[in-house]
């Protein structure tokens, strides 16, 4: 499996394996929508950090992922852009438009904090750090 | 001749689409002169050009209209040749080229014994690592540490002795060279080394010796040219551009280029081999180590026989886009990368070729 | 051709003085040749690397004993015909000597005086007989200048090797990543920035974000006097490229000119955080670490 969406108290954690051509990419999209509507996530952490490219389309499509994710009521984070890729990223004249983390800890915080009052069941953070140490 | 020097006083340079409108009404002057019928002439002048596009980026300025001009003067020949044989066998029902292949086993015999001489002309240290490379397998890293190198030394090294290696083995199947000069030229032209060919004159150089001009022709040809330091990616469905941006990191690596640049390199790839995917459906990504002087960069060359773009200035504009994109993938690429040209002919293909220089 | 100063009247047994008449037997009385005037040869060698004023960085003795081992491992190749040994030993001695300021023409003098030495010692030895002589001759140049070329080349590989090494070493100090205390990095940058020192700098601060779990960078250019638009741009990417990483960025230090330049390349100074001097933009990082437990600094 190249993609895995684990579920985490109310949130999604994607994670992408492997490089994706762009009609695996878009599957993916979809496929992390159809589970934000189905599991009604709060928030969905996508990890990135095995990519080795994220040009102008897989920018695109994350983006589009984000948007679509907003409208069905889930913050969005990105975390693990490799250092070469984010400055690539930039080089390239694309503007993310996303919020961005550093890891799967940090992003986990990120969407604690911007859903908290919104959210019935415990911390996935801390469900993470049970589970972790 | 005297078409050729006209060519050299322009400086004919292939810096965009005028440059390349300029060559080819050039190339149409020589050929018409010397065929007659229209659709060989149109013929000939697109072969010229595609050819010319492919070795372009390894030649000097000011060597690229007298190699056009040479080149299409091959072609001339090579016509005239095809349609002599072509007459003298209309009659018959079958082709009898075909039948006499000529004794396969002698022909592999004088190869290798070209390859043998050839590689007798290098230099015992050349050859070493030649060998230890294509022969044995050995990957640039481990020679880069056994002879106390870097890859990237290794692979500039590799890629002139593999350069050097062309030439003599031309040079082998046909005659010694008739002056001391073609030697020099054929090597700077087989290793794409720009600087090398303008201290030469090598354009000039090409339109006075027929040698040089009959031998730059397999010096540049596809199959001659590929080797471990080139990848070359058919480029149709969206997985191609996954594999040619990794194969082109690969290289970038190999080539001594740090991995922050080596992913710049590999993201411009990924954008010139989706361009071809969207728009052209096919095509082909060639990437190569580049050498001028003592610089060691990576040149990218992404070809299709697509609709072509009707306005390169607009569509290296940021945000410019035609199929829902961000509109990134030209501009952003020319930004990753330190030479971009891009050659577009509407309704017959776009070649961009684009080059970084390792700091 | 010159002076007889060497003693070529010591006894030989009948084979050496026999001149060797099949050309595989050249390269074998030719080599024992060599091994028997070791001595001699190898103190004439000397005398002429000092009269003509080569490696003078090493004393006598450093000289006398790089020279013995030289001259064995020259006869080595002549008998072997691989360069291999030598190859190292070179590697070796380029290692040893580059730092004394030993310099490329010295190696390449050293090596070419010793290829006289010898031919000349041969020519003394053979030159009763013209045909014997032109055989050995042709036998030991080709050798002889082989040996040449694998040490000078071991050589030049091996400077180059140690300045890029040393280049590499000035990089890494010039572009300090501090960490002054958790999640917190701070990149003090000195000196006049150039493209090549910028790439640098972006590359060690994005991997230190990394290797820090770094949240808030602080690059203070207090210590910059001026830069060009083409580094001024690349400053915005690296704080571009350092928030796509999940860290924010603010910039102490900024002068007038620098703002101007920002401003004229179309920064939106207001999009960059920027804090007058270091102590506070430290301070503005700690306030951004504290936030961060609770919430967010941006939305
Ligand atoms: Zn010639």
């Amino acid at each position: 499996m190249f993609v895995s969406i684990l579920r985490q108290g109310d949130f999604l954690i994607a994670s992408i394996h492997t490089a994706l051509d762009d009609t695996e990419l878009l599957r993916f999209q979809e496929d992390l929508v159809t589970q934000i509507g189905t599991s009604r996530a709060q928030g969905i952490v996508i990890d990135v950090a095995a990519l080795d490219v994220l040009d102008s389309f897989a920018s695109s499509a994350l983006r589009d992922l984000a948007q679509m994710a907003r409208l069905r009521g889930a913050a969005t984070v990105i975390v693990g852009i490799q250092p070469d890729v984010a400055f690539a990223i930039v080089r390239l004249g694309m503007e993310l438009d996303i919020h961005t983390a550093l890891g799967l800890e940090e992003g986990l915080a990120y969407l604690e904090s911007v859903t908290s009052g919104n959210r019935a069941g415990g911390s996935a953070l801390g469900a993470l750090r049970g589970v972790d140490r | 001749m005297s078409a050729g020097r006209e060519v050299i006083d322009q400086d004919a340079r292939l810096d965009g689409s005028d440059g390349l409108a300029e060559l080819t009404g050039l190339i149409r002057r020589v050929v018409a002169g010397r065929v007659d019928s229209r659709e060989a002439v149109d013929d000939i002048v697109q072969e010229t050009v595609a050819r010319l596009l492919a070795a372009s980026h390894r030649l000097d300025g000011r060597a690229v209209g007298p190699y056009a001009v040479v080149t299409a003067r091959n072609l001339v020949a090579s016509q005239w040749r095809r349609a002599d044989t072509g007459m003298r066998h209309a009659h018959r029902l079958f082709d009898p080229r075909a039948a006499v292949a000529p004794d396969e086993a002698l022909l592999e015999r004088e190869e290798a014994e070209a390859i043998r001489s050839a590689l007798d002309r290098l230099s015992p240290r050349e050859r070493e690592v030649l060998l230890a490379h294509e022969v044995h397998g050995r990957d640039t890293r481990s020679l880069a540490d056994e002879l106390h190198s870097t890859p990237g030394a290794v692979a500039a090294q590799l890629s002139r002795s593999r350069a050097k290696l062309r030439v003599e083995y031309l040079i082998e199947l046909d005659r010694e060279p008739p002056t001391g000069q073609c030697r020099p030229v054929l090597l700077s032209l087989s290793a794409g080394d720009k600087r090398r060919q303008s201290e030469l004159d090598a354009g000039y150089h090409l339109l006075d010796c027929g040698y040089c001009a009959a031998l730059s022709e397999p010096l540049f040809d596809r199959r001659a040219a590929a080797a471990p330091d080139e990848v070359r990616v058919a480029v149709e469905v969206d997985a191609d551009i996954v594999v040619v941006r990794q194969r082109g990191r690969d290289l970038a690596m190999q080539a001594g280029f740090s991995a922050a640049e080596a992913t710049m390199i590999a993201t411009a790839v990924s954008e010139i081999a989706r361009n071809i995917v969207r728009f052209a459906r096919r095509g082909e990504v060639t990437v190569t180590v580049a050498t001028d002087g003592d610089a060691t960069g990576v040149t990218v060359v992404a070809r299709d026989a697509g609709p072509g773009i009707p306005d390169i200035e607009r569509a290296l504009e940021p945000g410019f886009t035609t199929y829902g994109g961000r509109g990134l993938g030209l501009p952003g690429s020319r930004r990753l990368m330190d030479e971009f040209v891009i050659v577009s002919d509407v309704g017959r293909g776009t070649t961009v070729t684009m080059t970084k220089w390792r700091r | 051709m010159a002076e007889p100063e060497l003693d070529d009247e010591s006894e030989l047994d009948d084979v050496e003085r026999a001149a060797p008449r099949d050309d595989h037997r050249l390269l074998p009385a030719l080599v024992a040749h060599l091994r028997e005037h070791r001595t001699e040869l190898r103190e004439e060698w000397e005398r002429r690397i000092e009269t003509t004023h080569l490696l003078q960085a090493m004393t006598p003795h450093e000289v006398g004993s790089e020279t013995t081992s030289v001259y064995d491992n020259y006869v080595e190749v002549l008998e072997t015909g691989s360069v291999d040994a030598l190859q190292r030993y070179a590697r070796d001695l380029s290692e040893r000597i580059i730092p004394r300021g030993v310099e490329t023409h010295e190696v390449v003098g050293i090596v070419l005086l010793l290829r006289d030495v010898l031919a000349r010692s041969l020519f003394l030895k053979y030159h009763d007989d013209f045909d014997v002589l032109n055989r050995v001759l042709d036998a030991y140049e080709p050798a002889a200048n082989r040996i040449a070329n694998t040490v000078a080349v071991s050589f030049v590989e091996e400077r180059e090797r140690i300045i890029r090494q040393q280049q590499d070493a000035i990089r890494e100090l010039s572009t300090p990543v501090l960490q002054v205390r958790e999640r917190l990095l701070i990149l003090p940058i000195i000196g006049v920035l150039d493209s090549q020192r910028a790439t640098q700098l972006t590359d060690q601060l994005l991997r230190g974000i990394r290797l820090n779990r770094a949240r808030v960078v602080v690059i203070d250019i207090t210590g910059v006097p001026d830069i060009d638009t083409t580094v001024a741009n690349h400053i915005v990417e690296t704080v571009d490229a350092s928030r796509l990483m999940g860290a924010s960025v603010i910039i102490t230090g900024l002068s007038p000119e620098i703002a101007r330049t920002l401003v004229t390349i179309g920064v939106d100074l207001s999009k960059m955080n920027t804090i007058g001097d270091l102590q506070g933009g430290i301070e503005e990082a700690e306030r951004q670490l504290g936030f961060h437990v609770t919430r967010s600094e941006d939305s």
